[in-house]
């Protein structure tokens, strides 16, 4: 459906969660700009005894409804459509309704390719861009024997698959074997038992026939343009396309509720993350910035990144909050969440103890401040754990021919080396209980920083309301109304960070800086310093640093570099602690310098320990 | 223990050997070369010690050879086109230690092909490489649990004559377009008429020589390129053998003794210049020292 841009004026859109089905209204403003007014929220109603997605979308909308003052729902249940007036001149309706879907699990695939990390790797990244949980890859050196194979997707119930496998004009015999390891393993979907397996093959097209010939009725094949036609070149959209078709298809028509509410909608209905990676990608483009997100849940964390242009999404399964945190402790190791917690008396034991009962009861929230310690200290750990997967996942491709110079001889760099680069980063968005829910923004701030290290100049924020799935979608009908919506009411800006890298000597002079604009300062920070500076939400400045001998804020080493900076709710942070942030070996040290970072950013006050 | 170590030792017993005809000749010890032979000690007393110090657990890290970590690459290239990967093991014999050094790059090289089904063709310009060659190969598919896969014809004697055998593969590679190529051995001029016909042909290059006049060749031509010290301590990068990895651990103290050493004749033979009265030193360096 084509949808004029300037009729639109009045915008409703949903995110149907698992828990939670969360409405916005977005309004044309006097001034011709685009602002949310309303939000709502209700149960989601996708599991028995309603078993109806629409009961929890007409729900959230009507609260919007009643708060707004105009009616969005008819008498029959549905949502009005266009936006106009009753008989007694009383506004109603909305001119585009659009919605996302992570209810009942979101999006489960099965990918596979002939090399793990050339196609497969491509699958995989075709299929978390899209939006979906990648269950597992199976690819012809995985390690693992054809039977153990069939066997592996015999016990997965995907909702779809993803093969890829062979450039064009390459490969078709093992890409062949693969699809002949899926289809005697019959994989059998989630939902209803008449549902055909989807199967989407992205491979070598001279593969297309015997892969065709490989399966039977019980697979439905569609075959789109290779991931990968040549190995130099990965071709994602066709992939991606095709997975948003199969899921409306396939997916959506066989979950409750879902044929009615994709009737409803002006725009097709795309999976939550798949909508998050939409609006980033389209305000990095926009706005020619790089940017990385991150949504920090119970049992997963996503981090979404866009640098330069490549868009890479990664979910990390077992990173979470409640269900996933003694992962995270056992993976991070009791050390390094430790080094974060400054309190004292708080050891080792105290932390077991605080795992295992957030484990018997992983949706309690922190009641008290040393619960509270110990989980954003937790949450710091969660973060970099995810930020280490995503920087490995996104790499350049791998098996790219290279070329040389005599120069190179002794600096020869392999392919398939991280594109994410901490320098470039320019906007760091956090969204996720433990960081939208923070007490205090500058705790949100710190976590980011102390999480993601950012190096030189970052505009850091925070998603108010998780709104970034609805404008994801929106970006796909009215970018602009998504861009505007998203700078001024979805992302709450805490302020820009300004860190050294290389070689910063603690206690030595790092760098000195001076802020000329809405404020005006000036200061040397010395080599493990913290320093907050006043800067509020709407105010710019220019920062003018002028970093020591090897250390790096963004010019090269040693040299000066000035950037215009915003203002936000906690203002301008300067660090000073190097990368990697490395603490004192003593913990009573670590735990004084922590104490010292804290009461800088103003996390703990004057009287608290 | 790797070729290169032992070629280290017979140097050392060559050494020794000189010194007992010296002994012979005017006395049990020659003391004018006795700190020659405090050298040869430190050398094997730093190998054994760190042989000791690997066996023991100790942690000995070998950096990245990015040439090395691109074989998986370059196996994995071939299996998604579908096509061969190319070894060349150089023109020389087995008697050479550069071929022996490329045989065990070869084993690498066979055994992830085999994890791959990938297939590795070996033409090779000696009779006893080749036999060689099929052994390493066989036993690397044997480790990867693939018997079945290997194919003893893909490792094949062309010719002996250097240009006849460039030109078989020169002519092989533009016909059947291998996706990656690799060349470790020993190389002369054909080093580039290889690497120029790997590259237009689009094919990943993996090279690795110590014939200092040929690197440059490679270097350009090639996606990656183990140079000298390098090749030799593939071996060690590969197998993660305790006594490789201490042998290469010992090898690179005494290299850092010997930089020490001419750094300090250097210095010693400017320092002449200016002070007349350091010649002394400098002709016990040079003379009794450095033999």
């Amino acid at each position: 459906m084509t949808i004029d841009p300037n009729s639109i004026n009045v915008i409703l859109a949903t995110d149907c969660g698992s828990t939670t089905t969360k409405s916005v209204f977005i309004e044309r403003q006097p001034d011709g700009t685009f602002r949310q007014t309303q939000r709502g929220e209700a149960p989601t109603t996708v599991e028995e005894p309603f078993a109806d997605v629409t009961i929890g979308v007409i729900n959230a909308v009507t609260e919007i409804g009643e708060v707004a003052g105009r009616k969005l729902v008819d008498e029959d249940g549905r949502i009005i459509q266009p936006a106009g007036t009753d008989a007694d001149g009383n506004p109603v309706g909305c001119d585009i309704y659009i919605s996302t879907s992570s209810a009942g699990g979101g999006l489960q695939m099965m990918v596979g390719g002939v090399v793990k990390q050339m196609t497969a790797e491509s699958a995989k990244r075709a299929a978390l861009g899209a939006g979906a949980i990648v269950m597992d890859t199976i690819a012809a050196n995985d390690g693992r024997k054809p039977h153990e194979q069939i066997q592996r997707i015999r016990e997965l119930r995907p909702d779809m698959i993803l093969l890829s496998g062979g450039t064009d004009g390459g490969d078709e015999k093992k890409v062949t074997e693969i699809a002949e390891r899926i289809a005697p393993a019959r994989p059998q979907p989630r939902f209803g038992s008449k549902f055909v397996m989807p199967v989407i093959f992205a491979g070598n097209k001279d593969a297309r026939g015997s892969v065709d010939n490989a399966f039977d009725e019980s697979i439905d094949l569609q075959c789109v343009d290779n991931l990968r036609p040549t190995l130099e070149e990965e071709n994602l959209g066709p992939a991606r396309d095709a997975i948003h078709d199969m899921f409306l298809e396939h997916v959506m028509a066989q979950a409750p509720g879902y044929d009615k509410l994709m009737g409803w909608t002006s725009a097709p209905i795309m999976p939550t993350p798949g909508a998050v990676g939409n609006i980033l990608t389209t305000i990095a483009e926009r706005q020619g910035k790089n940017a990385l997100a991150v949504d920090i849940g119970g049992a997963t964390t996503d981090v979404f990144s866009v640098f330069d242009g490549v868009f890479n999404r990664t979910v990390s399964a077992n990173l979470g909050m409640s269900y996933s945190i003694s992962n995270v402790v056992a993976e991070a190791g009791l050390d390094n969440v430790l080094r974060w917690v400054h309190l004292e008396g708080m050891d080792e034991r105290e932390l077991r103890n605080r795992v295992k009962n957030k484990m018997i009861r992983p949706t309690t929230i922190p009641q008290s401040r040393e619960a509270l310690v110990f989980e954003q200290a937790v949450a710091r750990e969660a973060l970099r754990l995810a930020y280490v997967q995503h920087k490995e996942f996104a790499t350049t491709l791998k098996g790219v021919q290279q070329q040389r110079t005599v120069g190179d001889t002794f600096s020869q760099k392999t392919s398939g080396t991280t594109i994410v680069d901490a320098m470039k980063l320019d906007l760091l968005v956090a969204s996720g209980g433990v960081l939208s829910h923070a007490p205090r923004m500058s705790q949100t701030a710190l976590m980011l920083v102390d999480a993601f290290e950012p190096e030189g100049f970052t505009t850091l924020a925070k998603d108010s309301i998780f709104m970034m799935p609805h404008l994801g979608v929106l970006a796909s009908v009215h970018p602009q109304a998504s861009e505007q919506v998203f700078t001024r009411d979805c992302l709450v800006v805490l302020g820009t960070c300004v860190a050294a890298a290389g070689d910063v000597k603690w206690g030595k002079p790092a760098f000195s800086w001076e802020m000329r604009g809405s404020q005006n300062a000036e200061g040397d920070l010395l080599g493990g310093q913290l320093k907050l500076v006043e800067l509020t939400p709407g105010e710019t400045a220019t920062v003018t640093v002028k970093p020591a001998r090897g250390i790096d804020l963004g010019a090269g080493p040693g040299n000066p570099v000035a950037h215009e900076v915003t203002g936000g709710s906690v203002g301008l942070i300067l660090d000073a602690r190097g990368r990697p942030i490395a603490l004192p070996e003593s913990r009573d040290e670590a735990r004084d310098v922590v104490e010292g970072w804290y009461r800088e950013l103003n996390i703990i006050d004057e009287g608290d320990a | 223990m790797p070729c290169f170590s032992l070629t280290s030792l017979l140097l050392v017993a060559e050494e020794a050997a000189a010194a007992a005809e010296t002994a012979e000749s005017t006395g049990l010890l020659n003391m004018d070369r006795l700190p020659l032979l405090g050298v040869a000690v430190f050398f094997v007393v730093a190998v054994v010690f760190w042989i000791s110090v690997a066996r023991s657990g100790g942690e000995i890290n070998v950096r990245e050879i990015a040439g090395l970590k691109a074989i998986e690459e370059a196996v994995g290239r071939a299996t998604e086109m579908g096509r061969s990967v190319l070894f060349v093991p150089g023109i020389q014999d087995v008697s050479e230690i550069q071929t022996i050094a490329g045989i065990t790059v070869l084993s690498k090289v066979a055994k992830t092909a085999a994890e791959y089904d990938a297939k590795v063709e070996v033409p090779v310009a000696r009779t006893l490489v080749m036999v060689t060659a099929r052994e390493t190969v066989q036993e690397a598919f044997l480790a990867a649990g693939r018997p079945d896969a290997y194919n003893e014809d893909l490792i094949y004697y062309v010719t002996d004559e250097q240009f006849g055998y460039v030109a078989y593969l020169s002519g092989m590679m533009v016909r059947e377009k291998p996706a990656a190529c690799i060349y470790m051995g020993c190389f002369y001029a054909e080093s580039l008429i290889l690497a120029e016909t790997g590259n237009s042909i689009g094919a990943i290059q993996v090279a690795g020589t110590a014939m200092p006049a040929q690197l440059p060749f490679f270097v350009a031509a090639c996606d990656y390129t183990l140079i000298g010290e390098e090749f030799y301590a593939a071996s060690a990068y590969l197998s993660e053998s305790p006594a490789e990895l201490g042998s290469l651990k010992g090898q690179d103290l005494a290299k850092v003794l010997a930089f020490g050493l001419i750094g300090l004749g250097a210095l010693l033979a400017t320092a002449t210049q200016f002070v007349p009265s350091l010649q002394g030193a400098f002709d016990f360096f040079t003379g009794t020292l450095l033999g």
